[in-house]
């Protein structure tokens, strides 16, 4: 589904050397597929993360979501591909703290042509199959951070994307939250066939992975992940 | 994307910042009121002349009119009516007096007319009632004007015509219902016979208005002409209008720049307001593009907030606008009033609400927008391109900013006529160049605090470096330097004209030790004539008068310009005061004009009728006289512009013997105070002349240009008030938004204290920054604008580097904002030390 084909991103620095985030970087993720992206901070993981999201464009290489290299897309195709086809689930504290766990589930929806009604009604049954039947109508600051953690995955999900891109989803988690909403992302994206990219720095979100690549100084190298580290229904 | 949605996501968002907005909404709503209230001032004052005119002119196309206060034979009527082309021709006699109630003095037009001007003439004389008014041979007056001196309907008023009193009876009063809008015009309406016999001016007229037939105005015109002969004028019916408009053009365009500037500061004001919200945004528009929102749903979003923004904005500054309007700025500049008669209406404008709204609407989107324009567009643009892209910014702030200095050079040197345009650009590279001043400031107070002890000032300066801080701290050093840019400039301006009219006043009167006039605050240019010839040999057989001279002096409608006529007796030592000659040999010029033949004019009047000095010309009095042109001057504060010739040619072209003034030197050895009190006993009580000293007069001019410029110092104080407030909020904001910053500075172990000192460090050198850049660039906006003013409209200016305003506006604004900031300064320091703490 997704193929990323000798992918180079560099950043020029002045008169000297330039950057070089990604390196030429190939990898790919099936339907279905959970892939972890692992490598420690400025290793490229996000930079990786923004140019399948066609929001950078590589200076070399191609990434082809279903056949179609979207980093040749235009400004308007990009973001509708990003809103049909990615879900992108990132740190909770971009939840809107106003706004209702509802709300914010249905951000994405609301970009659409549905009214907020429609969209409050579709995101419902994915709220309460991620445990937050009961908080739909408290504000983001009164979540929890696991809750808030949920929220977000619930807005990734709620345009039944191909691909879910994660982003550090649990680093602002303790242990006990970071399995609880890594099960519930692996869960609910098998339940809905959605392949997910998994980018992280944590070797135990890393472990529920099908496959692991390390990322490191923008290229990707051997890793091998520690299973011990994911609980049982981890594969 | 559904207009729902969008309404939908504003209201949910709005709970988390809304003190925030409201802050924005009364930075924008501040700067509506200003422009909102020197809008309305501004259309006040044109439009209550042109009002007035209008509401009695009505259908009236032209008008035949006199030169000089005596008006001309109401015979020439007969001959204008029997014109080919005529319609209708109405007679008026217009007459400037003063009317006197128990409670006080009004000075208005009473205008004479006949049943014809009823049917013809606007609404101010169409409801006049003329029927009743002419079988009690009495006058009309608006209620506001009645209600003023403390006089009824059906009850005698004392009208104070040249130097006589009559006593007329006061028919009706005119209310809104009435005459709508023109019930704060100064004018009294009265039947023809009744005004002449009151200003002993029977079988005389000064205007007959005409109506002509459709497509005839050129044949009546030219049929005008010739009647007139030269000796009257031919204008068009509201011609009142046009020579009021050209009057007010100094200070519409004062108003029209203070305007702009009060604008400018309220947008800063909210734009420090709206910084505070550019994380949350910035975030959301981070969010929405990454699920897929395009750059066009993520502007639709954020125009709402500026929409609503705007909109509320608009609403709270029209308010505060009409607030202001009424219970400030509404009184008419009393200089002007002095020749045309300006009501006190307040005329509200549809393009007044329309510029103000305007103006919000535009404030909010730029405040919404600019400052996330790259993350709406390119929301992950590199970070190493845009530090590449912010030194080559730099580069090109630095010499655009130059370039507007040396563009202000140019206008100052070359054309000060262009002087809003030099003010503009000297604003623009104000901004420009502050940043770098900035830098500047800091890096020299980085090395001069090293040899210092204590560790508050490094803090301070790390604070003034960082990245995150610096688009708020330019905002907040941005609204201190405008509003003092704008403060220097205009008042340093108003400071030399002040000082140039005070010389004036004073040349004006320095040798003349009395002067007797006729009373009234209409007078105070002397340009009353009267008929007093026993009243002038009684004067002169006092005892303690030296020598008594006859002062003459009166408006005139030269081309489209009412000038003062200054015409003192030729033995006057100082006819034309040296420091008023522009070209010209000032000891020469005086010289000529004593002699007879000679007049000075200003530089306006000379330029427009392309005369130099020794240049022949007519003047157009009411016997039309050649004159050769002795000297050009200033406008002797006048905006118009102002001629002088000697006393006895005035008689001559005014075909009038009448004085305007008495002036009278003591015999050696006489006391003035003494002298005084024999000319008010040979005046009589009931005298409607007074005596007053060279200094009591000079007084009294003084006090009428002040009141002229008191409207554009109550806007310069607002407006730096405005900013003060702006730049303590704003800062404020910032230092508290800092106090988990602050809170990790105390688990290293700085004290309170330390922090405190710090922070007021940091808001002295950003606030003082700010001030006196705007100080600096003031004295350069006050050099042009006082070029202006002299080169331009010819009023009389005194140069001076406005210094003392500059350091008292820059002290004054620093030291009240530092204050302010101390407050919350003092309680973020008292922050609990605390590691990773929530922002």
């Amino acid at each position: 589904m997704l193929v990323l084909r000798d992918v180079i991103k560099h950043y020029p620095l002045g008169d000297g050397e330039p950057v070089r985030a990604i390196d030429g970087v190939s990898l790919s993720v099936g339907a279905g597929e959970l892939v972890a992206l692992y490598g420690p901070s400025g290793s490229g993981k996000t930079t990786l993360l923004m140019m399948i999201a066609a929001l950078l464009r590589p200076d070399s290489g191609a990434v082809i979501m279903d056949g179609r290299n979207v980093s040749e897309l235009s400004e308007r195709d990009a973001a509708r591909y990003r809103l049909s086809e990615l879900g992108f689930v990132r740190q909770s504290l971009n939840l809107l703290a106003s706004a209702s766990a509802i709300d914010n589930a249905a951000l994405k929806l609301m970009g659409t042509d549905l009214r907020a009604g429609e969209a409050h009604r579709r995101v419902m049954p994915l709220l309460h199959r991620l445990g937050l039947g009961a908080r739909v109508n408290h504000r983001g600051e009164q979540l929890s951070m696991g809750e808030r953690q949920r929220v977000m995955i619930a807005r990734a999900l709620s345009t039944e994307p191909k691909l879910v891109l994660a982003d550090e989803p649990t680093g602002s988690l303790d242990s006990g939250r970071t399995r609880e909403v890594l099960g519930l992302l692996t869960e609910v994206c098998r339940e809905r066939r959605a392949a997910v990219l998994l980018v992280t720095h944590d070797p135990r979100a890393a472990a529920y992975a099908d496959r692991v690549h390390a990322l490191q100084d923008g290229r990707l190298v051997e890793y091998e992940p520690d299973r011990a580290l994911a609980p049982a229904s981890a594969p | 994307m559904k207009l729902s949605n969008v309404v939908r996501l504003y209201r949910v968002r709005l709970r988390s910042r809304i003190a925030q907005e409201v802050f924005a909404v009364l930075g924008i709503a501040v700067g509506v009121a200003l422009l909102f209230a020197s809008q309305v001032a501004s259309t006040s004052l044109n439009g209550s002349v042109r009002q007035l005119n209008a509401g009695i002119v009505g259908q009236m196309r032209l008008q035949i009119s006199a030169r000089g206060p005596t008006g001309f034979d109401e015979r020439l009527l007969g001959k204008v009516e029997r014109l080919p082309g005529v319609l209708a021709a109405v007679p008026v006699l217009d007459e400037r007096v003063s009317m006197i109630g128990p409670s006080g003095t009004q000075t208005v037009d009473v205008l004479g007319t006949d049943p014809r001007f009823a049917h013809l003439g606007g609404p101010l004389v169409r409801r006049l009632g003329y029927s009743r008014l002419a079988g009690l041979h009495a006058i009309a007056v608006p209620t506001p004007i009645a209600q003023a001196i403390g006089v009824t309907s059906l009850h005698p008023v004392e009208l104070q015509i040249g130097a006589s009193t009559r006593t007329a009876l006061l028919g009706t009063t005119l209310t809104s219902s009435d005459i709508g809008a023109l019930v704060d015009s100064p004018i009294a309406i009265g039947p023809l016979r009744y005004v002449q016999s009151l200003t002993d001016l029977s079988g005389r007229l000064t205007r007959i208005f005409i109506q002509p037939r459709p497509g005839e105005d050129a044949v009546v015109r030219s049929g005008l002409a010739r009647l007139a002969a030269g000796t009257l004028n031919v204008r068009p019916g509201d011609y009142e209008a046009t020579l009021f408009a050209q009057a007010a053009g100094p200070t519409n365009q004062s108003t029209v720049l203070f305007s702009a500037i009060s604008a400018l500061v309220g947008f800063l004001f909210a734009f420090n307001a709206m910084l505070l919200t550019v994380p949350e945004r910035r975030r959301l528009v981070e969010d929405l593009r990454l699920d897929g929102y395009t750059a066009g749903m993520i502007a639709r979003v954020l125009l709402f907030d500026a929409f609503v923004l705007g909109v509320l904005a608009s609403i709270v500054g029209l308010v505060l606008g009409e607030a202001l309007s009424v219970g400030l700025f509404n009184s008419n500049p009393g200089y002007l009033s002095l020749g045309f008669p300006i009501g006190s209406q307040r005329i509200v404008t549809w393009e007044c609400i329309a510029l103000a709204v305007g103006g919000a609407m535009v404030a909010a989107c730029v405040g919404v927008l600019a400052p996330l324009r790259r993350e709406i567009v390119l929301p992950l643009a590199s970070a190493f391109s845009r530090h590449e892209r912010s030194r080559k910014t730099k580069v090109l702030a630095l010499v655009v900013g130059l370039a507007c200095i040396a563009v202000t050079t140019i206008i100052l040197l070359v054309a000060p006529q262009a002087a809003v345009i030099g003010i503009a650009s000297l604003l623009v590279a104000l901004l420009l160049l502050l940043p770098a001043a900035l830098s500047a400031v800091v890096a020299g107070f980085d090395r001069l605090r090293r040899p210092l002890p204590g560790v508050s000032p490094y803090l301070a300066v790390i604070e003034l470096r960082a990245r995150a801080n610096r688009p708020r701290a330019l905002a907040i050093a941005a609204t201190g330097a405008i509003a003092v840019f704008g403060s220097v400039a205009i008042q340093g301006a108003h400071h030399d004209l002040q000082k140039g009219l005070d010389q004036l006043a004073h040349q004006l009167n320095e040798t003349q030790v009395l002067w007797v006039s006729p009373a009234g605050p209409g007078n105070a240019l002397t340009t009353t004539a009267f008929d007093a010839t026993a009243v002038e040999t009684r004067l002169a057989r006092l005892p303690g008068v030296g020598a008594l001279r006859i002062y003459r002096g009166s408006f005139l409608d030269f081309g489209d310009r009412r000038v003062w006529v200054i015409a003192p007796p030729p033995a006057d030592a100082h006819v034309i005061p040296a420091s008023q000659v522009l070209k010209g040999d000032p000891m020469d010029a005086a010289a000529h004009v004593r002699d007879g033949g000679w007049v000075a004019m200003s530089q306006a009047i000379a330029d427009e009728h392309r005369l130099r000095v020794g240049d022949s010309f007519t003047l157009p009095a009411p016997a039309p006289s050649t004159f050769r042109l002795a000297a050009i001057t200033t406008n002797f504060g006048w905006p118009p512009g102002a001629v002088v010739l000697n006393a006895n040619d005035y008689a001559r072209a005014w075909r009038s013997s009448d004085p305007s003034a008495y002036q009278i030197s003591l015999r050696p050895g006489s006391s003035q105070v003494h002298v005084m009190e024999e000319i008010e006993q040979a005046l009589g009580a009931k005298s409607a002349l007074v005596v007053e000293s060279a200094a009591q007069r000079e007084g009294r001019f003084r006090a009428t240009s002040r009141q002229g410029l008191v409207r554009l110092t109550q806007i310069s104080t607002l407006v730096l008030i405005a900013a003060v407030l702006a730049m303590g909020a704003a800062m404020g904001a910032m230092i508290w938004q800092r106090r988990p910053q602050l809170a990790d500075m105390k688990v290293d172990g700085f004290g309170g204290r330390v922090l405190w000192r710090a922070l007021l460090l940091e808001s002295a050198l950003l606030l003082g920054t700010g001030c006196s850049i705007g100080a600096i660039f003031g004295i350069y906006g006050q050099l042009l604008l006082s070029h202006a003013l002299a080169a331009v409209t010819g009023f009389p200016v005194v140069f001076a580097v406005g210094g003392w305003v500059a350091l008292q506006s820059f002290i004054l604004v620093t030291a009240v904002a530092v204050a302010i900031v101390g407050v919350p300064g003092h309680a973020a320091a008292r922050v609990r030390p605390a590691i990773g703490q929530p922002d």
